[in-house]
């Protein structure tokens, strides 16, 4: 009986695996990106008190400086956390689902092969899916304990298990799908990926 | 190719996905999204309310009128008595905050367990570190929590409650905050705080501890600085001939910060107090027992 529900599990895993991975690193850039948004908005300060010096320049122009008040600048710093994720999304998350299983010894082969190629920037992409995966992880497990906080001890070890399952089942698929992703793009998509997904790695970090 | 551990990968794809699904903006369009498609009512909430852990809210529609001055320690009580009039008197409140506070080590935490919980504060505290503010308090909990935005009203509401003044209390209101003709653009406009008339100079103190967020100048605003108290609790002081302090600096309530001037678009010398709540420019003589009187006087 148990074995049949086992088959039957497999049969779906090509298309569980892929949306689960998608869905960790969404995760993950969310918990990156609720970071970000705080030094959004002391940025989205500084560069309105600019325009705010040239606007009241002529007379024209200073009306626009009562444009933007406090309540517009936290909505534009969270609308730009809210576009970073969603980026951050498009670039890391989506093509998780493209996730294509193979044995875990071939996996290893050829991530040790695509590691190697040349330019390195490829790299970016996988490094950010593996903290973002961890922060991803550690963020499903900082929910599942704080659903359960009325049960400490279930919370506490169903959030360990979690974390543990993910750090060693989901995550490194997640990095070698982002590598072999990574590999097989355009430099210039590469920079970009540098640009969107190098501050929300660091943020990932932050979030932990 | 022989799978590995099926059941467990289901299982931790179902919750990544139940977390995603639920809690990050990329799965509330999802669910808007499909909810358009098949013309069904979504939960989801607005993509941008998934910042902050639900810390992020806007000031309550009313404020508690208040019947004398608002003793420093009963600021908090007030504040939650504004969000919740079951919870009891503001002495009667005051009195369990003081003692959660002693429990928990920390106001935040004090707030976060009356609206949720001692057992959910003491979960949180955990799970924050030492001296946490309430938005790493919410971030250990699960952001459904409605609980969480309550507390964080109400400890808004507190922070303006307990704020000093900028200036002197006989110093006198030229314009008060609300709609106005005004005197230099002309047409009906909003005066998002109150013009206190003062003679150049004059030493302008931050309201509350704070960190400077702004401290620069314009042809409108003049010599501006604007300090977050945390919590959603913002001041800004406008007009000022000199600032004392900079961006990023740490102020304590009653330090001097400006002196205060006719710098930027200002019919005379003046300072343009104002105070934002939850990035909403509210009248902070709501939540002031005691009034300045009004006078003619230099505006902007």
């Amino acid at each position: 009986m148990e074995l049949r529900v086992t088959e039957r599990v497999s049969k779906i895993r090509w298309i569980f695996l892929p949306l689960g991975m998608c869905a960790l690193v969404a995760v993950g850039t969310h918990a990156a990106a609720d970071v970000v948004g705080d030094k959004v908005l002391f940025a989205v300060d500084r560069v309105d008190a600019f325009f705010d010096a040239i606007f009241s320049s002529w007379s024209v122009t200073a009306p626009l400086v009562d444009l933007v008040g406090l309540g517009e600048r936290t909505f534009f710093a969270r609308a730009v956390a809210l576009a970073w994720e969603l980026s951050a999304d498009a670039l890391l998350a989506i093509p998780l689902l493209g996730y294509d299983e193979r044995a875990a010894a071939d996996e290893l082969t050829i991530a040790r092969v695509l590691v190697k190629r040349r330019p390195s920037l490829r790299l970016v992409q996988p490094a950010a899916a593996l903290l973002v995966s961890i922060a991803g992880a550690a963020a499903v497990a900082r929910l599942l304990q704080g659903t359960l906080l009325h049960y400490p001890l279930i919370g506490g070890f169903v959030a360990a298990t979690a974390l543990f399952g993910l750090f060693l089942l989901l995550a490194p698929r997640a990095v070698f799908r982002s590598l072999e992703h990574a590999s097989a793009q355009k430099t210039a998509i590469g920079l970009l990926g540098l640009a969107i997904l190098g501050p929300l790695a660091i943020a990932a970090v932050a979030s932990l | 190719m022989k799978p590995r551990l099926p059941l467990v990968e289901l299982v931790l794809c179902a919750l990544c996905l139940w977390a995603a699904w639920y809690h990050t903006p990329a799965g509330a369009l999802v669910r808007t999204a499909g909810a358009w498609v098949f013309r069904t009512h979504t939960t989801a909430r607005p993509l941008l309310a998934y910042y902050g852990a639900g810390t992020l809210v806007p000031p309550p529609e009313h404020a508690l009128p208040l019947p004398g001055p608002v003793p420093p320690a009963q600021a908090l009580a007030y504040g939650a008595f504004a969000v919740r009039a079951d919870l009891g008197s503001p002495p009667a409140i005051a009195s369990r905050l003081r003692s959660l506070a002693q429990t928990l080590h920390s106001e935040d935490a004090a707030a976060l367990a009356l609206f949720c919980g001692e057992e959910t504060a003491h979960y949180a505290m955990e799970h924050a570190g030492s001296q946490p503010h309430l938005i790493d308090l919410a971030r250990a909990l699960p952001p459904s929590k409605t609980c969480v935005s309550q507390a964080a009203q109400a400890l808004m509401l507190g922070g303006a409650y307990a704020l000093a003044w900028p200036l002197p209390e006989s110093v006198r209101i030229t314009s008060p905050f609300g709609m106005r003709e005004h005197p230099l653009l002309g047409g009906r406009r909003l005066h998002a705080g109150v013009d206190l008339g003062v003679m150049k100079g004059a030493p302008v103190r931050a309201v509350a501890d704070g960190i400077v967020r702004r401290a620069s100048s314009d042809g409108v605003n003049g010599r501006i600085l604007v300090v977050d108290h945390g919590g959603g609790v913002v001041t800004s002081y406008c007009h000022n001939d000199e600032l004392l302090v900079g961006d990023g600096d740490h102020v304590r309530r009653g330090q001097m910060i400006a002196r205060s001037g006719n710098t930027g678009r200002s019919t005379g010398p003046h300072l343009h107090y104002q105070l934002d709540l939850g990035g909403e420019p509210v009248d902070p003589l709501r939540f002031r027992a005691q009034r300045p009187k009004t006078a003619v006087g230099a505006s902007d």
